[in-house]
């Protein structure tokens, strides 16, 4: 039977209109350089997304700051298959982002992010949280960098970023390397400076411990598409197939406003720049062995 | 959708040659296309004409000129049904 879908999707009159909280505290983090302050924060959610962002708490003003209100008590259905609804829309120059229990606006007069329950602190963390991962997203396109979905592995003072789709293993290469610095199992960000890629770790929530996660810039060695195989193997890939894979990664790709027009670019600059193969891997920790083969192959000249 | 029906590339897709192979983005679907060399000069050419790249490609690579067509013909049924193409003639910048 054929489920119908009652979306609401708001305009910018309602956007507009939405009560603030009672809260006036204020909570901003920094993320590769980028700052985001979010206002108009009750103390019980304040101290709840403190705790959340330890690490990358900021005192400093936020490049970008979001007020948050109370809005509508249901945005956007909830998939027949249960997935997570996240959808992008442009009204004019602003951009507006919906989910099932928040709807969020940036846009010159200002940037709202209206939550349907905000007494549900669990459910308006993770609304603020999604707001976080969207504005990042393209706050740091603006900053030399890009956030790909993936797992983050310092050893030896460099970074080892594995990618792919979900279920592609992200976390199983995670498990599998105890001893590494762990930046993320799941959003990394990659960003250029003084000309050399950098990796670093994001504070979205994967699996990995927030606590546990590596705040330090590693320079990026290396970037591999995950396969599951019997076998290990290290493979190379052509450039375009390369950043087609990269972009496929990226959050927020699917984008009317055509963010594309300056992550594409960003992408092809990251993989000139950053060896991008396909590992093929199992489930012990001998990739690694097939890693390091691969980059002293690539210094040597023979690959 | 007949292949002799007027055909412009969507502008909803961002795309990008990289070393001889295009790159789509489809802005809202979020997927990823990448054409190989052939399908490339395809995407790039075919507001030419199907016959003028066919023939090119059939010159290009020593194949019959009719294949050529045939598989160009398919190709573009491809890039209609992922969306890439869409009917008209809208000029749409890269």
């Amino acid at each position: 039977m054929l489920q119908s879908v009652t979306d609401l999707r708001p305009d910018l009159a309602h956007l507009a209109a939405a009560p603030p909280l009672a809260g006036s505290e204020r909570v901003a983090v920094e993320i590769g350089g980028v700052g985001v302050a979010v206002e108009g924060v009750p103390p019980v959610l304040a101290a709840a997304l403190r705790a959340r962002y330890g690490p990358f708490l900021a005192e400093a003003p936020g490049a970008h700051t979001v007020r948050v209100f109370r809005g509508a008590p249901k945005y956007l259905d909830m998939a027949p298959d249960r997935f997570i609804r996240i959808e992008e829309e442009r009204h004019g120059e602003a951009a507006v982002l919906l989910s099932h229990d928040f709807a969020a606006l940036r846009a010159a007069a200002g940037n709202r992010l209206l939550v349907s329950d905000p007494d549900d602190i669990k459910r308006t963390e993770r609304a603020v949280e999604n707001y976080l991962r969207w504005v990042v997203a393209d706050l740091v396109l603006e900053r030399d960098g890009l956030v790909l979905h993936s797992a983050g592995l310092a050893r030896g003072g460099a970074a080892y970023v594995f990618f792919g789709p979900s279920g592609a293993g992200k976390s199983t290469v995670t498990e599998l390397t105890p001893e590494a610095a762990v930046l993320s199992d799941d959003l990394v960000l990659l960003q250029r400076r003084e000309g050399r890629w950098e990796a670093l770790t994001t504070p979205f929530l994967g699996t990995y411990p927030q606590l546990a996660k590596d705040t330090r810039r590693f320079p990026l060695v290396g970037i591999y598409r995950l396969r599951q195989a019997p076998e290990v193997a290290v493979r190379p890939l052509s450039l375009a197939v390369a950043v087609g894979m990269v972009l496929a990664c990226c959050p927020f790709v699917r984008d009317p406003g055509r963010r594309s027009a300056a992550l594409v670019p960003r992408v092809e600059e990251l993989c000139r720049a950053v060896p991008v193969r396909e590992l093929a891997f199992r489930r012990d920790a001998s990739f690694w062995n097939a890693i390091l083969d691969s980059s002293r192959s690539l210094l040597t000249g023979h690959n | 959708m007949s292949i002799s029906t007027p055909l412009s590339k969507n502008p909803d897709v961002s795309w990008r040659s990289i070393e001889g192979q295009a790159v789509l983005v489809h802005n809202r679907r979020g997927e990823i296309q990448i054409l190989n060399s052939v399908g490339t000069y395809a995407w790039e050419n075919f507001e030419r004409g199907t016959d003028t790249v066919a023939a090119e490609i059939a010159r290009e690579y020593g194949i019959d000129v009719n294949q050529a067509r045939a598989d160009l013909d398919d190709f573009v049924r491809e890039l209609c049904e992922a969306g890439a193409l869409v009917e008209g003639h809208a000029q749409v910048a890269r």
